[in-house]
């Protein structure tokens, strides 16, 4: 069980996770500015900073190129929210960028802080004089956020699916090497042999899914969404719900004509790249014709085209992986068979987020990364991967250091898991070996 | 009619491995004890299998043995025939087992009681705790005794209740042909105690001479025959071989052919029987494609008849028996002497227990054994021996003697059973301890013996010398200089043993202790590892919460845990996180809240 405490550097993501003009993450815990300063520009100086001052420099990555250019506001113990040694960074608000820089903390030996960890150690470092009422309470508005994050029904179907039969398998390996050490040699006869194919097996199902993670342009760079449809079909009204329900950032493109707009957004964690398109309407104007040319290229690089209708057009597209209709106006006899919204209510508009993010993850399959939880789940995969790696080229260590490997390598992924405890192991092994003499 | 006997300082009610334990504790720390038995011919009885000891309960006699208990000392004068398991599988998990005589086992456990200056044993049936407001302060006897203690420790076993099953025969029994302790259980659960039901079993014991020897796998024991003791001397005990025949497609057909009769598919029998301890009939129907199952064939004693089946317990009809166990190879003109039987039986729920094993709902009552509804011989006398120090404490007025996941099996036995209860017969499982290469079976003295608040010097006297015997080895060890190494790097390499080295000046030390520094040495990485992951798991053992904690009082708690801590009422922090079900937020609520009691806020 992950728990609170106060022992080890961590860090988060102090701004909401939207795109915007600037973002900061904080670190916190001994040690932070000394590993903090591994990963500066200017090393040298942020060590020397005294507390409550600020460091201008860049973030590097692990072979020292710049990731973003950075104000560090720097704590020493005693000072600071946490009253612990801590780093304020405040950076520009990309959610790439974000992401970019997590990883990188997390590489260099931070951990994501749990929720409300940061007021939880405030609170016990006694630097909080506020009643312990209002810490409390921001640990448990922290809950609902917990309770949404890490589970493994939030991953998409192929990769749950992939990643079930990655812990089955673990859970039997661990049960077939616990049954040799609960039981004596003259119960259990067969000596315990490395399972090195089903190893192999599940280290090439790592190697894809971490190898679809790297690749993930949705999570790396955010996937682009088209709105297309007639002029006045409703794409306008639904682009400005959406920008309603989400914090987003508009930008209207320069040109001889008014192509397109685009915004940032997060649709269900997904980073998003919201295209609202001139309409597909018959061009008369050459201007206009060069428009719409953009506009059909603009589709035909999307990973989601979502075409909106109020209903009166001739010919609706059919719906497929790539585009998905959505209607404007509210319609007893379409219920619960199209998805439709109300632009002067606001109707309809969550149930359509989730079926864009759900089109937008359960297409790329394994690409399911869908928050910055994914990071830590990555790191869980390949830790995993490394350590069946080290035993397979160690095969030949008592059963009870192997037993360890497996345990550890189970633990590695409790992110996407859960926690596997002891009473799992026991009931797989009962029901998998006949035993008792 | 009542009569009123002379008072003692403790009560202990039955006179099983738990009960043996407690009794010894209390009257070794200096209070004048009574042990009430239904039987005084019954103490210390092997009711099952005839033996002690094996994987990590192996460990649990030797941990037992270092807080100052008897089974490791009762065990090393009755063996015939001692091995130690899965050496080959791992050093650290390997473990002591012995064949016991069962019939000295109890004689000597008997005469161990008697010899014992502040005990007295008494034979009679408890049928009531007497009670005064929250507090027990006495028993009341089948017989009319009202004998009045400070402390109480109940040790039931399998009688509380006890039912047998053969077939369509059923018997208020605790133990074949022994009757069941009647009237305990409804009064403790008038009481308030939450009493369930669970099942266990035995297997059939047959006439050696009626076997063919020819047609069975001969077992034997290992030459060099240990103690469990950290006391004992070398051991010099006969060994006995066992022998080991499997079933075969017949004994299936018979078995699957008189299932119906069977109580336990026949719905007779409601308790939860354990799984890694399944009867015949049970490996048969749930393990249809096994072609055979292995059986031990093991001797009751030395100069007894009575064969062990080890394997094939059963709740079939005696005639089936007869018929199912005449098919296998070497028993096919077997007579049988005693028939397999299951047996169902009251248990106690142990979340109603502190980590003391003192009961939350009446004070100054410990609970102890297979009433907690654990199964084994040394799971009960583990619990016993901590009821019993744990009743002494409070007779001297001190704080409770608790061992921690970290310390000893025993601290994973009692932290689970006070933690997460059970739904089966408990029994003890390396995997079930997360620092198992450190609980070991050959460091238990050092582990426990200076925490122990039962040991006398000389058990204190035994464990120095050992440790500077250790001290010295690795100083000779360290002299030894190889390939530019000294013996020491030498010993942290896969291959090289001990006794590869072949150091003259090593000689005089005993094998234990040179094996154990050469474990130390081997495991040393992993042994660091476990030890930094002790130190956190440590840490949130020290955060106490008050035993009057209100968590009503806590805001933002969610409502599953708040039940469930007030319903446990674990003593730390690091035991409210292993509550089933609890989650890291609202621990972390807990947290701030005991924060906030001790800022005085």
């Amino acid at each position: 069980m992950a728990t609170y405490e106060t022992e080890e550097k961590i860090y988060a993501l102090a701004t909401p996770y939207y795109p915007s003009a600037l973002a900061i993450i904080r670190v916190s815990g001994e040690g932070s500015i000394e590993t903090l300063s591994k990963v500066f520009s200017n090393g040298e100086r942020l060590l020397k900073s005294k507390s409550n001052t600020l460091c201008h420099g860049y973030v590097l990555d692990g072979d020292g190129n710049k990731i973003d250019e950075v104000v560090l506001a720097v704590y020493k113990k005693g000072h600071g929210y946490t009253s612990e040694e801590a780093v304020e960074i405040t950076m520009h608000g990309s959610l790439p960028l974000i992401n970019k820089i997590s990883l990188n903390l997390e590489r260099i030996g931070f951990r994501k802080a749990l929720p409300g960890e940061f007021t939880y150690r405030a609170f016990m470092h006694g630097r909080l004089d506020l009643t312990e009422a209002e810490a409390v309470e921001e640990i448990v508005s922290a809950k609902s956020e917990e309770a949404a994050s890490g589970a493994l029904e939030r991953l998409s179907g192929n990769l749950s699916t992939a990643i079930t039969v990655i812990k089955e398998k673990l859970i039997d390996i661990l049960s077939s090497l616990e049954v040799q050490l609960d039981y004596a040699e003259d119960e259990i006869l067969e000596d315990w042999v490395y399972p090195e194919e089903e190893v192999r097996e599940i280290i090439s199902t790592l190697d894809r899914i971490i190898g679809s993670y790297d690749a993930s342009r949705l999570y790396a760079k955010g996937a682009k969404v088209v709105l297309a449809g007639k002029t006045n079909a409703g794409k306008s009204s639904f682009f400005n719900a959406l920008l309603k329900e989400n914090r987003a950032i508009v930008s209207e493109k320069e040109g001889t004509t008014r192509d397109y707009i685009e915004a940032e957004c997060v649709i269900k964690g997904l980073p998003v790249r919201l295209f609202d398109t001139a309409g597909l309407r018959d061009a008369s104007e050459e201007i206009e014709k060069e428009g719409i040319e953009r506009s059909r290229n603009l589709m035909r690089e999307a990973d989601l085209v979502v075409y909106v209708t109020d209903g009166s057009d001739d010919n609706i597209p059919l719906q497929d992986e790539r585009m998905m209709v959505i209607y404007s106006k509210l319609d007893e006899k379409r219920k619960g068979e199209a998805l439709e919204f109300s632009s002067v209510t606001g109707e309809g508009i969550s149930d359509i987020l989730d079926a864009i993010a759900n089109h937008l993850v359960g297409k790329k399959g394994f690409d399911g990364d869908i928050s910055i939880e994914s990071e830590r789940q990555k790191d869980g995969l390949s830790e995993c991967r490394s350590i069946l790696s080290e035993s397979m080229a160690h095969q030949d260590v008592s059963v009870d250091l192997m037993a360890i490997s497996f345990q550890s390598a189970i633990r590695s992924l409790n992110s996407l898991i859960g926690d596997v405890s002891s009473d799992e192991i026991l009931d797989n092994l009962f029901s998998k070996f006949c035993l008792g003499k | 009619m009542e009569m009123d006997m002379y008072d003692y300082d403790a009560i202990v009610i039955g006179g099983g491995h738990a009960g043996i334990e407690a009794c010894l504790a209390t009257s070794r720390m200096g209070f004048k004890t009574l042990l009430i038995t239904q039987s005084l011919d019954a103490i210390g009885r092997l009711s099952c299998n005839p033996a002690i000891g094996g994987l990590a309960k192996g460990n649990l006699v030797r941990e037992i043995d270092a807080l100052g208990g008897e089974m490791a000392r009762l065990i090393d004068n009755t063996m015939i025939q001692f091995r130690i398991l899965n050496r080959r599988r791992g050093p650290a998990v390997q473990a002591y087992r012995a064949q016991a005589d069962k019939f000295s086992y109890s004689r000597l456990a008997k005469e161990t009681l008697e010899r014992e200056g502040n005990l007295e044993l008494f034979m009679d049936t408890v049928v009531d705790i007497i009670a005064e407001e929250d507090r027990a302060v006495g028993v009341l006897t089948e017989r009319g005794w009202k004998i009045y203690s400070k402390v109480v420790v109940l040790t039931t076993g399998t009688f509380m209740s006890g039912k047998i099953f053969i077939g369509e025969y059923e018997h208020q029994s605790g133990r074949l042909g022994e009757e069941a302790a009647l009237g305990l259980g409804d009064a403790l659960r008038e009481k308030g105690f939450h009493v369930g039901r669970m099942k266990t079993g035995t297997p059939a014991r047959v006439k050696k001479s009626s076997l063919d020897f020819s047609k069975l796998e001969i077992q034997h024991g290992d030459e060099d025959m240990r103690p469990f003791s950290f006391l004992s001397g070398k051991v010099t005990r006969p060994s006995l071989e066992c022998y080991i025949t499997y079933t075969n497609e017949k004994t299936h057909e018979i078995i699957r052919n008189n299932i119906h009769r069977s109580p336990l598919y026949g719905g007779k029998i409601v308790g939860k029987g354990p799984r890694y301890c399944p009867s015949i009939e049970d490996k048969v129907v749930r393990f249809p494609d096994r072609e055979r199952h292995q059986i031990f064939v093991e001797p009751e004693g030395v100069g007894t008849e009575e064969m062990y089946l080890n394997g094939l317990s059963s709740s079939l009809p005696e005639s089936v028996q007869h018929e199912f166990i005449r098919t296998l190879p070497g028993l096919e003109s077997a007579v049988i002497m005693r028939p397999a039987y299951a047996v169902e039986y009251d248990y106690l729920d142990p979340l109603d227990l502190y980590p003391s094993l003192e009961s939350k709902i009446l004070k100054n009552l410990f609970i102890a054994g297979q009433t907690n509804g654990t199964s084994g011989y040394e799971e009960a006398a583990a619990q016993g021996i901590m009821a019993g120090i744990n009743a002494a404490l409070r007779l001297e007025g001190k704080e409770p003697f608790v061992l921690k996941r970290s310390d000893a099996y025993i601290g994973v036995l009692i932290d689970d059973l006070t933690t997460k209860g059970t739904k089966e017969p408990y029994r003890m499982f390396t995997s079930r301890a997360e620092y198992r290469l450190i609980l070991r079976n050959d460091n238990a003295d050092s582990r426990l013996t200076p925490l122990s608040p039962l040991v006398k010097e000389e058990r204190r006297m035994a464990l120095e010398r050992k440790l500077s015997d250790m001290e010295e080895i690795r100083e000779l060890l360290k002299e030894r200089k190889e390939r530019g190494k000294n013996g020491l790097d030498l010993l942290r390499e896969p291959d090289v043993t001990i006794e590869s080295l072949s150091i003259p000046a090593l000689e005089r030390f005993s094998s234990e202790e040179k094996e154990e520094v050469e474990l130390d040495l081997k495991y040393e990485g992993y042994l660091k590892r476990q030890e930094r992951e002790i130190a956190r798991f440590e840490k949130s053992e020290s955060v106490a919460i008050p035993e009057d904690f209100d968590y009503d009082s806590v805001d933002g708690l969610s409502q599953e845990s708040r039940e469930k801590f007030k319903a446990i009422r674990p003593r730390n922090v690091g035991q409210a996180g292993r509550i089933s079900g609890v989650r890291v937020s609202d621990i972390a609520v807990l947290q701030v809240a005991l924060r906030g009691l001790k800022g005085g806020k």
